[in-house]
């Protein structure tokens, strides 16, 4: 509700010496006055909020996730953390003494979603906004975040074009982990784990996301093994739960390894049914970010032996902190499910924001303008669930990517890694301002 | 025969899956042998199927008389529903039967290695066209079936009671439709989206095919099939652009398709 709707009706209601009489009696021209003068200083209330006012009542944080379609369980799983989060900051007595206020909006096209930001920080008037995992929607929020000056902290969405930043300079708008990471991490781990690749194979989805990892993984891999040979690539529809056909390709193509990049239910569709014709008996194979849809990747039907990328948090980490194994404890006992990486995201954009405000105010403890919280937000390193994690000072995330080889040697009934190998986006991320195919090529290997 | 271009039909597709998994869960968590899970699969797809009545006789019938634009509205609306009702029924995750797929094995048919239970539907896939098109021709109700396709007002004239010839046929083509999703369920995962993937390619079957003709979504469904595979194969970017290519060399030389004429 905004403040000019609250603060219409309080001026229609008669009290004080000028208006004592009944508002029945009032004439039309004295109505209407009221009227103007009403909006006028509502209008004028809200060019100049005082913080004050914000300091008193309930922070309200918006959130923009993915409920409906293919990255559904990708935005439950970012959405379950922050309110796990907003829950344990406000039994802790909120931020600041202000409780946490969650106004959660549907990220969906584009277009609809740059609406819906607009009206999380006009409308309801949030202090930062949480969220967005595609970077095809996050791509036009960006420009938006920039022009509303209320920060905004993306969970899984960038704002690159391809391989390349479009905002290398924002003011507003923190982004994710560059799309390609996990495909890069892959690329350096495949010659350790897998000697004597020749030929490779590679799958992913139709889009921007499965064609940048493929072709950032194909450079990494060529840097470590030059004679190696990218004999088949296949781009189906995000959304296909029909891949006899791809298989049959793959083993054709007789490669001695197979990458992908599929990260939702389209995962688990293809490791079934490559299972049932024996594909990786033949095969080695590489899934660089299934681990999103890891507790769905069955024994029965995942063989031990592959690389299966957890993206930034693994939720069996042997090495985990007190707040890993509480969350992954208190996510199963709600949910009777492991939490995957997005919930890491989410809970660190959640808890830098709250470190930074608090940093922001200072000894005093006043509650600071926008424009500061921004300012210690930039190079703030916080504890997330996985661990350490930072911003960049151009506002990119700075995190530890969790791959491994898959075992069977566990207590569930999917698989999980063991080795663990965890890299960091300092290794594996282009730095700022850089081109990734001419950084790549500039590795000494 | 009910001239409805139903976009739903996915959505049942989709609804079978889902209720197979269930049905699978159940009776795997009450101890059924692995080797008899396609009984409570299948029996859980076709009852399922009952749904079709109630879509049937709750909103199709309304439009029946209706312009088609109507009917596609409706029948999408459907779509939408139901993708909402299984998302707030099962969950926002995929959905799977986890290992069963292979529960009967695997076997080497010139040199390619194929789960037995490919087979199975297959096989079974055959069993229903067979026993469709013997219903059809052999049968007193494929009689009026066909009967009513040709000339609605004829065979209402001779008697033929309109309200429950539409919602028997309406429901035995839902409760093929759940069938079909939930055999095919041990081989993928549920996704609550996968209905709409079906829609696209299904039309594309018809029209190649012919619509209203038996025979042509046999065909279509091949012709479909062997050349996505052929595709992949040969030249992965053509996929789709094959598809579509015939789909509009069917629509410009033969406009009511392969089988169309005769059947139409």
């Amino acid at each position: 509700m905004t403040r000019l709707s609250q603060a219409t009706p309080e001026l229609l209601r008669p009290h004080g010496p000028r208006c004592n009489q009944s508002r029945y009696n009032k004439t039309r021209r004295q109505f209407l006055k009221l009227l103007v003068a009403g909006a006028g200083s509502a209008a004028a209330s809200r060019l100049d909020a005082p913080p004050a006012f914000a300091q008193g009542g309930p922070l309200k944080v918006g959130v923009l996730t993915i409920r409906a379609g293919v990255a559904a369980p990708v935005g439950a799983a970012g959405l379950r953390a922050t309110e796990w989060w907003a829950e344990r900051v406000n039994k802790a007595g909120g931020i600041l003494g202000r409780p946490v206020q969650l106004v959660v909006e549907e990220e969906s096209n584009p277009k609809d979603t740059v609406e819906r930001y607009r009206k999380l920080v006009l409308q309801d008037q949030v202090e930062v906004v949480l969220g967005g995992i595609s970077t095809g929607v996050t791509l036009a929020l960006g420009p938006v975040a920039e022009d509303l000056g209320t920060p905004w902290l993306s969970w899984d969405g960038t704002t690159q074009k391809g391989v390349e930043e479009t905002m290398p300079h924002p003011k507003w708008a923190f982004k994710s982990v560059d799309n390609e990471v996990e495909a890069i991490v892959a690329g350096i781990l495949t010659p350790k784990y897998f000697k004597g690749i020749k030929t490779v194979a590679g799958i992913g989805n139709d889009y921007s996301y499965g064609h940048d990892c493929w072709e950032s993984y194909q450079a990494v891999l060529k840097r470590y093994i030059p004679d190696v040979k990218f004999v088949l690539e296949l781009f189906p529809k995000l959304g296909v739960t029909d891949f006899t056909s791809h298989i049959a390709a793959i083993q054709q193509s007789k490669a001695d390894l197979l990458m992908c990049s599929f990260w939702s239910g389209d995962a688990t569709i293809i490791m079934k049914q490559a299972a049932a014709v024996g594909l990786f008996k033949t095969m080695k194979g590489v899934f660089t970010t299934a681990g999103g849809v890891h507790d769905s990747l069955k024994k029965e039907f995942t063989p031990e032996g592959l690389l299966l990328g957890y993206n930034t948090m693994y939720f069996d980490d042997p090495k985990a902190s007190p707040l890993l194994k509480q969350f992954v404890r208190e996510y199963k006992a709600k949910y009777n499910e492991y939490p995957p990486y997005e919930c890491d995201h989410a809970f660190f954009n959640a808890e830098s924001y709250k470190v930074a405000v608090e940093k922001a105010a200072g000894p005093a403890k006043k509650w600071p303008e926008k424009a500061q919280v921004v300012k210690a937000l930039e190079g703030l390193e916080i504890e997330s669930l996985s661990g350490k994690r930072s911003w960049r000072e151009d506002h990119v995330q700075m995190c530890n990517f969790y791959q491994g080889i898959t075992t069977h040697k566990n207590a569930y009934d999917f698989v999980t890694i063991s080795p663990i190998e965890v890299v960091s986006t300092k290794r594996a991320m282009k730095p700022a301002g850089s081109k990734l195919f001419e950084w790549i090529a500039g590795w000494k290997v | 025969m009910q001239k409805i271009f139903n976009l739903a039909c996915g959505s049942f597709y989709a609804l079978g899956a889902y209720v197979g998994v269930s049905a699978v869960g159940w009776y795997v968590s009450a101890g059924g042998p692995p080797a008899l899970f396609i009984v409570p699969l299948a029996l859980a797809g076709l009852a399922v199927g009952a749904v079709g009545v109630l879509v049937e006789r709750g909103l199709l019938r309304f439009v029946y008389d209706r312009d088609e634009t109507f009917q596609l509205l409706m029948t999408f609306a459907i779509v939408l529903m139901m993708e909402d009702a299984i998302r707030l029924t099962w969950g926002t995750a995929p959905r799977s039967t986890a290992g069963l797929y292979l529960a009967y094995g695997r076997v080497e048919i010139l040199g390619a290695v194929a789960p037995v239970y490919n087979l199975i539907v297959m096989a079974a896939s055959l069993v229903i066209a067979l026993a469709i098109g013997w219903l059809l021709t052999r049968t007193a109700f494929g009689r009026i079936i066909r009967a009513t396709a040709d000339n609605r007002e004829m065979a209402e004239a001779l008697g033929v009671d309109m309200r429950r010839v539409y919602a028997r046929v309406f429901t035995l083509g839902t409760a093929l439709g759940t069938l079909g999703g939930a055999l095919v369920i041990p081989t993928t995962a549920a996704m609550s989206e996968m209905g709409i993937e079906l829609i696209v390619e299904a039309f594309a079957v018809v029209v190649i095919g012919g619509l209203g003709s038996m025979r042509g979504a046999l065909v279509g469904a091949l012709v479909v099939g062997v050349l996505r595979a052929i595709a992949i194969s040969v030249y992965p970017e053509l996929e789709m652009l094959l598809i579509y290519l015939i789909v509009i060399a069917v629509l410009v030389a033969r406009p009511r398709g392969l089988f169309g004429g005769a059947a139409a």
